[in-house]
């Protein structure tokens, strides 16, 4: 029988068919011509004659694959040549990236290697980023917030305080005044009980000047704001409430405008409601002298009165907005010669030239926040950074491994720049995979970040995804991806094809790679040397501020804030005998070992403060200026013995006490007479607030206080009994014989017994309002702790990897090594010697590194130089060791290694 | 009278009638290609022999137009063939051919009519 199939393949060689298709159509065709042969056959013709009339059924030789050339089937796509170009770049990249998927598919391990690694240091910038862009530069939310400054008076020379907020009497001059300023708007804290419906309530509050809504740029949500005629006495009464409170409160009911709510028993007419969105200055933002609530939920006008007009009191704080185009320093100017010449007026003997100070209203949220956030966000980038080497190093590896891939390629046509781009794109992709992962990590984490961050950073704390922080997080991450993929794939792919064949025969393919990841196993753990030693330093600073002896007891303390209002308390004895009284109930009940009440806590840091005088004194301002200003708290006499309070030198004050007494501080006591031994000061008289005040004797000096945070020195301290001078709001301090959280109900039962009107203020033990405190302290330790941590382990990752590689790799070295008779200690020791060298290294440089960062860190250290040697040696210990048990691993393996096997390894 | 459709009669001249012609010899039942080839011989009287080298790119289109379809059929103690079967696609565009195909035969009728008149 004759061989059709020759004959059918040889007119279908022309075309481009799929080897299947071709198949099929050989063996039908075939079978067509064996038909038509067996016929022929069959009608008695020979079979030479048979094939040669079968085969008469071709019309021509060419015929075939001229009629199928225009059909589908014969249209097969040209065979690819991996990597080589296609001629479209855009075709390319789709081809190169789906190649890449296939590829992280197969090999699991290392994309999610990488993609974890990525996802982690750029999880950590993003919601660190996003935290420093609410900060520091997303605007604040006010009509053109960089027009808003708040202003500050400078005392030259005067220690205790370096500013002071400014007088009413200059808030209603200079906003009369033709200034460069469109609106100067005036505010000062207050606190106040809220009675009407429901429990009293005891809420932040702030008088402002009426327009201050209008100057921030903020109208009310809801109702009206205030009218310029509110600023008059008998016409303030009018409120504005918070969002907050309208929804607590009032269940977010309309009809509470025009209603009437009550402040410490007045009436006021409420007349709106604050946006939910604003944000005004609370705690000492504003200054440190005005001692704002954490939440602020009721304004009321400022409304000075006769008398208010005639007192010295610097207690406003004042926001002013600078006319479009105008010069700050001349409005600076222009309120300091005016606040100068009021005073010169009142004083014409004064010397002293106060100055005026402008602060841009940025600062006074983010001002204290910005040098610890910025802290946070460069420990972050040192963690991105040292994820990026770590990435690179592990592409690195895998590139080199691929040499011989590549190299094939490269001999099917792929051109040089082909296979660079690939490796590119795939690093990019997982680079991309890794950062949106990292984003939406991180925005699950900066709730959880805010959450128990400081109070300051909740201020601001609307950190919803922002668009240009995607952006730049989405632009990070791929721009690490193409940095960490570039490199290597330069490295790696650096020869022509046929020498990387020949070298990975040889075994010693990538010789310079693993020079250059030896590199970056350096800079990785240089970088894991910063990051833990700023977090060494910064851990041993809160160890060292946490055990600090602030001057009172931290265990075992309650403390609690009361504020008796109304008519019942309106006289200083009645004050006197609620709060005598609730003592001794509250001392009665049981586990309560001792307690007493102050009026501000020194753990809050706020006080208030007046000049003190000596007898004696003339009452010109140089002597006024001279004179130390003291931090005033008004005790009961049990204050000492609850607040755990250490006697230098004479007694406490008691109840029998009848001519006026003082208790000062060492550092007052100090300031007053510096060259007396602090038991000679006993006895001695002080007037306060004024040389015409009556002269108070010092009856015993204390040990200074600090504030919970230790951050800053108060000023020194002075206390006044409670029963001669007493005020109404007053902070309740329980010692306990057990623990105190455990006491809170039946002290709450106490008081409510004494006077169920006056309402409980922030019952909280000493150690949770130090711990407050802390919190910002506590935050950036965690979190460059935390960097740091992982920062470590993956320099361990890294040299771990680098020495595995590098084992594997030289294993015939090892090999010969052994047969020549080398000991497996001596493999060992070869093999630490070669892994810890680029750890040495990176040590060395990253203590460096670390000893100048922590010049900068000066400020944020308690207790602790920057050159601590036990923070830094710790660090390199720890270090040390991590490196050396990755390292470990990979030896014992060596050392385990059978000769003739290693022998035989190509 | 059915409207003629020119354009239509006119690809059907050009391209010629011999789609129309295997469309209707599957449409009785499925056959291979050296049955269609020997069929279309013997019916048209030997007047119309297609190539191999025509027939089976002809087949090959059609199927790729989904008009028929083709499937290997195996019988015990035979080679597979390949038998081809109209789709019901290609039984829609057999009814339409055939339509176009009658119009244009009465289109001639009646000009030679004419003429003969």
């Amino acid at each position: 029988m004759p061989e059709w199939a020759a004959e059918v393949r040889a007119r279908l060689a022309s075309l481009r068919l799929a080897p299947t298709r071709e198949a099929e159509i050989v063996e039908e065709l075939s079978q067509h011509l064996d038909d038509r042969y067996h016929e022929l056959i069959a009608g008695g013709a020979s079979p030479d004659e048979a094939q040669r009339a079968a085969l008469g059924a071709f019309r021509s030789s060419a015929a075939l694959a001229q009629h199928l050339t225009p059909l589908r089937q014969a249209q097969v796509p040209p065979p690819i040549t991996p990597g080589a170009t296609s001629g479209h770049a855009l075709g390319d990249l789709w081809q190169d990236a789906r190649h890449a998927m296939r590829m992280f598919v197969r090999q699991r391990g290392f994309a999610a290697a990488v993609i974890l690694t990525l996802a982690l240091g750029i999880g950590a910038n993003t919601a660190i980023f996003s935290v420093v862009y609410a900060a520091l530069l997303q605007p604040l939310p006010y009509e053109t917030p960089d027009q808003l400054y708040s202003v500050e008076v400078v005392i030259p020379d005067r220690r205790e305080m370096s500013s002071l907020p400014v007088r009413v009497q200059d808030y209603l001059e200079w906003s009369r005044a033709e200034t460069v300023f469109s609106a100067v708007a005036a505010l000062t804290p207050g606190e106040w009980n809220l009675t009407g419906d429901g429990e009293p309530q005891r809420v932040g509050a702030a008088r402002v000047s009426t327009n201050f809504f209008a100057a921030l740029g903020v109208p009310p949500a809801h109702g009206r704001t205030f009218l310029p005629e509110e600023e008059q006495p008998g016409r303030d009464r009018v409120a504005i409430i918070s969002d907050a409170l309208w929804r607590s409160r009032f269940a977010a009911n309309p009809a509470v405008l025009r209603s009437t709510i009550f402040l410490n028993g007045d009436s006021f007419v409420v007349v709106g409601i604050a946006p939910p969105t604003l944000l005004v200055p609370t705690g000492p933002a504003l200054h440190t002298a005005l001692p704002f609530a954490p939440r602020i939920d009721v304004w009321i006008p400022i409304a000075p009165t006769p008398r208010d007009l005639e007192g010295e009191n610097w207690n406003h704080g004042l926001i002013v907005r600078l006319k479009a185009g105008e010069s700050l320093e001349r409005g600076r100017l222009q309120l300091q010669s005016m606040l100068n010449a009021s005073l010169r007026a009142a004083m014409p003997d004064m010397k002293t030239e106060f100055q005026t100070r402008m602060v841009p209203l940025r600062e006074i949220y983010s001002g204290k926040i910005r040098v610890r956030l910025l802290l946070v966000f460069g420990a972050a980038a040192l963690l991105l950074l040292a994820a990026c080497t770590n990435v690179a190093n592990l592409y690195l590896g895998r590139f080199t491994s691929r040499g011989q891939e590549f190299a094939i390629r490269a001999s099917l046509g792929a051109s040089r720049s082909r296979i660079v781009s690939q490796m590119v794109i795939e690093s990019t992709l997982l680079a991309g995979i890794g950062g949106i992962a990292g984003i939406a990590a991180a925005y699950l984490g900066v709730g959880v970040l805010l959450a128990r961050g400081p109070g300051d950073l909740r201020a601001l704390a609307d950190v919803r995804p922002q668009l240009p922080v995607l952006t730049v997080s989405l632009l990070v991450s791929i721009g690490c991806g193409v940095v960490c993929g570039l490199l290597p794939a330069l490295q790696a792919y650096r020869k022509d094809a046929r020498s990387v064949l020949q070298e990975s025969e040889r075994g010693h393919a990538g010789a310079g790679a693993a020079a250059m990841r030896q590199l970056l196993v350096g800079v990785e753990v240089a970088l894991s040397t910063v990051l833990l030693a700023s977090a060494a330093l910064l851990l041993l600073s809160f160890v060292r501020v946490a055990q600090a002896d602030r001057g009172y007891a931290i265990k075992r303390v309650l403390a609690f804030e009361l504020t008796p209002a109304g008519p019942r308390y309106s006289t200083p004895p009645a004050r006197a005998a609620f709060y005598q009284e609730l003592m001794t109930e509250v001392r009665a009940v049981p586990g309560v070992s001792a307690a007493g009440a102050v009026a501000n806590l020194p753990a809050l840091g706020e006080s208030n403060t007046q000049v003190v005088f000596l007898p004696g004194d003339a009452g010109t301002p140089d002597i006024t200026l001279k004179r130390p200003v003291a931090g005033i708290r008004n005790a009961t006499p049990g204050y000492f013995a609850a607040s755990g309070s250490t006697l230098r030198a004479g007694r406490f004050f008691s109840e029998q006490d009848t001519t006026p007494v003082v208790v000062i501080g060492e550092s007052l006591a100090r300031r007053l007479w510096p060259n007396a031994a602090t038991s000679a000061v006993v006895g001695r008289q002080i007037r306060l607030a004024s040389v015409d005040a009556a002269d108070s004797t010092v009856v015993g000096v204390v040990q200074d206080v600090k504030p919970g945070a230790v951050d800053r020195d108060l000023p020194p301290q002075l206390y006044r009994p409670h029963h001669q001078a007493s005020s109404g709001r007053m902070f309740v301090v329980v010692r306990t014989s057990q623990d105190p959280a455990t006491l809170a109900a039946s002290l709450r039962e106490v008081v409510k017994r004494r006077d169920p009107t006056v309402p409980i203020a922030a019952m909280r033990t000493m150690k949770e309002i130090v711990s407050t405190a802390l919190a910002q302290r506590r935050f950036q330790m965690v979190l460059t702790g935390l960097f740091g941590v992982v920062a470590l382990l993956l320099g361990a990752v890294g040299v771990y990897g680098v020495v595995s590689y590098s084992v594997t790799r030289r294993t015939r070295d090892i090999g010969v090594r052994l047969a020549l008779g080398a000991t497996s200690r001596d493999v060992v020791s070869w093999v630490f010697s070669h892994g810890m060298r680029p750890v040495i290294a990176g040590l060395v440089i990253g203590l460096l590194g670390a000893a100048s960062l922590a010049q900068a860190l000066r400020n944020l250290l308690y207790g602790v130089g920057p050159l601590d040697p036990l923070a830094l040696g710790g660090v390199a210990l720890t270090l040390l060791v991590t490196a050396a048990i990755a390292c470990y691993l990979p030896a014992r393996r060596a050392a385990k290694l059978d000769p003739l096997l290693a022998l035989r390894v190509d | 009278m059915a409207d003629i459709n020119v354009q239509a009669l006119d690809r059907e001249l050009k391209r010629g009638s011999a789609e129309l012609l295997i469309l209707s010899l599957l449409d009785a039942r499925p056959r291979h290609g050296y049955e269609l080839g020997k069929l279309i011989h013997a019916r048209s009287g030997g007047q119309l022999t297609f190539h191999i080298d025509s027939l089976y790119p002809l087949l090959y289109r059609l199927e790729e137009r989904a008009w028929i379809n083709g499937t290997w059929v195996e019988k015990p103690g035979e080679r597979r063939r390949r038998f081809y079967k109209v789709t019901p696609e290609g039984r829609r565009v057999l009814a339409q051919q055939r339509k176009t195909w009658d119009a244009f035969v009465e289109a001639v009728r009646r000009v030679t009519e004419a003429e003969h008149a």
